[in-house]
């Protein structure tokens, strides 16, 4: 089984690889989207429109067979990916051939079926930390708004009760808290800060609502302004600075603050601010087949069905220098959290202050951080 | 704005051949499923033919935009110009 000992021993031989490229690798985090449909029809998305020749469960097993136990993270996303019918399929697909330290799946909470599915990933997994991350974006009416399904909010609070109560019996599950912060979301951030630090989640997290090729968000108005940004996320950084977490929890929060402070960063100076490792450390492969090192710019670097199905033949393949060489000039920059924190992970100075954090004096005056202890990194 | 970028990559992706078809099929599929989208604009290329820019401000039905690369358009599948969906709030906002 991948563990994170393994992931930061890889963390040199990656800096190599991105600088002389060499050693060659594969990469660490990967997301598949197995399909775009989606039973949401958000504000700040417009993916559940999309319609692809979808690779089968058959073709996903052959995939997932060539990339070995390179893996650490998995995120099955989606569209809404508790949606896909061969979900659990594919899972299990990634935990046979893959043994991934974590599979993080996102969900819009909508369907009852949810639970059914998550216990049965959970059980047949049972060496992979599997995260479940629901959407909130609001509380109450403001999130059946954002998300355009009304009835929303209260699917959620089925869903949210349901999977906590699966816990108990799951130790490998965990259960979270995910909002988009986006112009629609920002003014209330303290509203749902205030409603997960009572909901008896894990964790919660969020990401800032960027526009997205894969999302066909392009050109949308959908992203706060650095200003309105900061002001929000300042009042997140606080809170989470205010509670005392124990064991990794303790390193995944101090994470967590650093992706806020590097959002931040990004929209202001709006550069990279840390190296990308988009390309190298993370990928996707999308509902075709088509590999991307990243959801944002969606570069083509191939399509799995004509290399055979062999991850290898298009991650060290001719196509991909150029999408390298583009990242790596910083031609780009954007604050995708999947990413974001894979960046982290390979920038020293942030490792220098997570460590410092780690390992600062608790105040006594602080309060425990939200219900439980989440066991592992946590990556939205 | 902190995307400039995405947007100038966009526009300087290479089409696919299906471009057009796609991409006004899922528009379509949009509005039919009653996501938030009202229509789709034509956003032209910063050095883009005269043709282009004068379908510049007008909201159309998927099934009555312009096919890109518009006819005459000398690029071919380099062309600049890309469809943008339009959605409700923006609407709102300049109304």
């Amino acid at each position: 089984m991948n563990s994170m000992v393994q992931v930061l021993g890889r963390i040199p031989l990656f800096k190599s690889y991105r600088r002389f490229g060499w050693p060659r690798l594969l990469p660490l985090n990967l997301t598949l989207s197995p399909s775009p449909k989606c039973n949401s029809r958000c504000l700040t998305c417009n993916i559940w429109m999309k319609r692809e020749n979808e690779l089968t469960i058959d073709e996903w097993d052959k995939v997932l067979a060539s990339l070995g136990q390179a893996p650490y993270w998995f995120t099955i996303s989606g569209g809404e990916p508790l949606m896909y019918p061969h979900v659990v399929e594919l899972a299990q697909s990634a935990y046979k051939h893959c043994k991934p330290g974590v599979i993080n799946i996102p969900t819009n909470a909508i369907l009852p079926s949810i639970p059914d599915r998550v216990e049965r990933i959970a059980k047949s997994c049972p060496e992979s930390q599997l995260i479940i991350n629901l959407s909130l974006d609001g509380v109450g009416k403001k999130h059946d708004f954002i998300r355009g399904i009304p009835g929303n909010f209260e699917k959620f609070e089925e869903r949210l009760r349901e999977l906590l109560s699966l816990r108990k019996q799951l130790p490998n599950l965990t259960v979270g808290i995910h909002s988009v912060v986006s112009v629609f979301s920002v003014g209330h951030l303290d509203e749902l800060i205030a409603y997960a630090d009572k909901s008896g989640a894990d964790q919660f997290i969020t990401e800032i609502a960027e526009p997205r090729v894969e999302l066909d968000t392009v050109g949308l108005p959908i992203t706060p302004t650095a200003d309105a940004y900061k002001r929000a996320i300042d009042s997140l950084i606080g809170y989470v600075e205010s509670k005392q977490f124990r064991g990794m929890a303790k390193f995944t929060e101090a994470f967590r603050i650093e992706y806020y402070k590097l959002v931040k960063n990004i929209l202001t100076e709006q550069d990279q601010v840390i190296d990308c490792y988009a390309g190298w450390v993370s990928a996707q492969i999308y509902a075709d087949g088509t590999v991307w090192p990243c959801c944002v710019r969606a570069d083509d670097l191939g399509n799995l069905r004509d290399h055979h199905y062999d991850f290898k033949e298009i991650w060290f393949g001719e196509k991909i220098k150029e999408a390298r060489r583009s990242i790596a000039a910083k031609e780009c920059h954007c604050p995708l959290a999947n990413a974001s924190y894979t960046n982290m992970l390979h920038d020293i100075p942030t490792l220098a202050r997570v460590s410092a954090r780690v390992l600062r004096p608790e105040l006594p005056s602080r309060q425990p951080g939200l219900s439980g202890s989440p066991t592992t990194a946590s990556q939205e | 704005m902190a995307f400039d970028w995405l947007t100038r990559f966009h526009h300087s992706s290479e089409k696919p051949a299906n471009y057009a078809e796609k991409t006004l099929a899922a528009y379509r599929l949009g509005m039919k499923g009653k996501g938030s989208i009202a229509g789709v604009v034509v956003e032209p290329a910063e050095d883009c033919c005269e043709a282009a820019r004068e379908l510049v401000g007008k909201v159309y039905h998927p099934d009555e935009a312009p096919e890109l690369p518009l006819r005459n358009c000398s690029r071919g599948k380099q062309c600049r110009c890309v469809y943008r969906p339009r959605m409700t709030y923006q609407q709102s906002n300049e109304a």
